[in-house]
């Protein structure tokens, strides 16, 4: 408990000195003790040294550039601790056991599988262009969690494996990807979300869908839900568009240090830019495991756009009887008649 | 073995910059980089200090915890080293280290920083000793030349002291009892404890 309340101190003290204001202008006196002293006492310093020990004091140096004048920045060993400590831990274990889960899960259960024969006949679930979107997005997205994990674990994990010529290469090369993949990301979000927000908004029976998320793994029940299901949504919103906008936000602010964000600036931002990557990688997992080999099937909607009726109807029965009834056109927009329908396997 | 250690007495040091110049001019170290800076308190007030600060050498490094690809190693004498061929100029070192003093040749959009340079307390790097390249990288190895840093060797007023940290304390504490005054050692808790353990020599990374 005291560790954690260490911790707080430490990510306050980071928050105060993330505020330029605090900081005083560059060579300004700060008050004249010393003046006073030297009266007295010509050879006591020591109001000079009580503020050299102050933490963020700009003083003068002819040395150009940013913070040049500081002396001392504690606000880096608390950086160290938080980094090497909570983040790198708590953060590498929690991927751990969502990865244990999902396959604790996948063991047990085995994937998700309608009860009735696929019909044969193909509905149209997503557009083109949404699945051009999302194949972007999720490309960008692994390799910026690849690079990402590379960079927090890699010293851990991988680099006693491959050694120090072949880390340094790959290293490199991940850092870089990362940093302009990053944008690429964005942007395929920005792209993504409006096309798909009508559908996420949140109805009454998803609350529904919560309450039997887990009769419906384990013992395969049916639970009715619109186009995209409660679970759906709160990845979109609290992921696709949360986690997206902080990691993006912070990400920007890191990837730019030609704009001479001070040390403090860059040591907050990392940290909330870590914790919500490795938040988005932890319900990312999820999400990948749903749509590939947890559901039956999920995979054919991203790749080709169609899924059969009975997946339809079984998996998001609200949407099915919406297209059945004519209550909606095709998925997100027009599907011509007559369009060629995709293959079955 | 020694351990190698900075000391800048403020009492004596008189802000000529002449550390800082022979830093630059005897590792050629590139425009932009900064090895050594001289930090003045009380700049034209009474109470004026100056102080020169580089790497400091530290017993526990944070630059060295931080690094993503563990591009840091520790020589026998306590001298902290890096490998430019590792570095991934990510700029971790630069946010964790308390005396500023990682240096990068640019500040470029999308991350590109460049390799880290930084003070070597004039001990170049893992390539040969006084080899081409390692001067190219690092800068001269004056260690290996049986000298001591050029900026403390430079210095007029023998305010910045680098050598045998036991040997560089006795200098400054008969300065101290002689004078009376001035036994502020600035940097020395942070760099060099307390409670910090002693340094532990890592190898150079095989790359």
């Amino acid at each position: 408990m005291p560790k954690l309340i260490r911790l707080t101190r430490w990510a306050l003290a980071a928050l105060v000195f993330a505020f330029p204001a605090a900081a005083p202008a560059q060579g300004k006196p700060a008050d004249n003790t010393q003046a006073e002293r030297q009266q007295t006492q010509p050879y006591n310093n020591a109001p000079v040294w009580r503020e050299v020990r102050k933490e963020g004091q700009e003083y003068v140096t002819t040395v150009k550039g940013r913070e040049t004048g500081v002396l001392v920045q504690s606000a880096g060993e608390t950086w160290r601790q938080i980094r090497n400590g909570p983040v790198t831990v708590w953060g590498g274990f929690a991927i751990l056991i969502v990865v244990a889960v999902l396959a604790g899960i996948y063991f047990s259960f085995g994937p998700l599988k309608t009860h009735d024969k696929p019909t044969g006949r193909l509905m149209p679930r997503f557009t083109q262009f949404e699945r051009w979107a999302h194949w972007t997005s999720a490309i960008s997205f692994c390799v910026l969690a690849v690079s990402g994990l590379v960079m927090l674990f890699g010293k851990h994990v991988l680099l006693p494996v491959t050694g120090y010529t072949l880390f340094g290469w790959l290293a490199s090369l991940l850092k870089n990807l990362h940093n302009f993949v990053g944008p690429v990301f964005l942007l395929s979000v920005i792209v993504m979300v409006p096309n798909l927000v009508r559908d996420n908004l949140p109805k009454s029976y998803d609350f529904n869908w919560f309450a039997k998320a887990w009769a419906m793994f384990a013992r395969n029940e049916h639970v009715p839900s619109g186009r995209f299901n409660g679970g759906e949504k709160a990845w979109f919103w609290g992921c696709v568009v949360g986690l997206t906008l902080l990691s993006a936000v912070t990400g920007l602010i890191l990837l730019f240090p030609n704009f001479d964000q001070t040390r403090a600036t860059m040591q907050l931002t990392w940290i909330f830019h870590a914790i919500s990557a490795l938040l988005f990688m932890l319900v990312a997992l999820g999400h990948i495991y749903v749509g590939t080999i947890g559901v039956e099937d999920a995979y054919q909607a991203m790749r080709s756009g169609y899924v059969d009726e009975t997946w339809a109807k079984e998996h998001h029965e609200y949407w099915y009887n919406e297209m059945k009834s004519g209550a909606r056109s095709a998925a997100g927009g027009a599907v011509p008649a007559g369009a060629p329908r995709a293959e079955r396997k | 073995m020694a351990r190698m250690k900075f000391l800048c007495d403020a009492e004596r040091c008189i802000e000529c910059n002449g550390c800082v110049t022979a830093c630059k001019s005897e590792h050629e170290v590139p425009w932009g980089v900064n090895r050594r800076r001289v930090v003045t308190i009380n700049d034209g007030v009474p109470g004026e200090k100056s102080i020169s600060v580089a790497c400091m050498h530290c017993s526990d490094a944070p630059c060295m915890a931080v690094c993503p690809v563990d591009c840091f190693y520790r020589t026998d004498d306590g001298v902290v080293l890096h490998d430019k061929d590792l570095c991934i100029g990510c700029g971790y070192c630069f946010y964790a280290c308390p005396f500023g003093a990682p240096q990068f040749p640019q500040a470029g959009a999308f991350g590109l920083r460049g390799k880290m340079d930084k003070c070597t307390f004039c001990n170049g790097g893992p390539e040969k000793d006084r080899s081409a390249e390692e001067f190219q990288k690092y800068g001269r190895n004056r260690l290996a030349e049986g000298k001591l840093p050029a900026c403390a060797e430079m210095c007029s007023t023998k305010a910045l002291l680098g050598g045998d940290g036991d040997v560089i304390a006795d200098i400054y504490r008969e300065r101290v009892f002689k004078r009376g005054k001035g036994s502020e050692v600035w940097g020395w808790g942070t760099a060099y404890g307390p409670g910090k353990p002693a340094a532990a020599p890592s190898p150079a990374p095989k790359s």
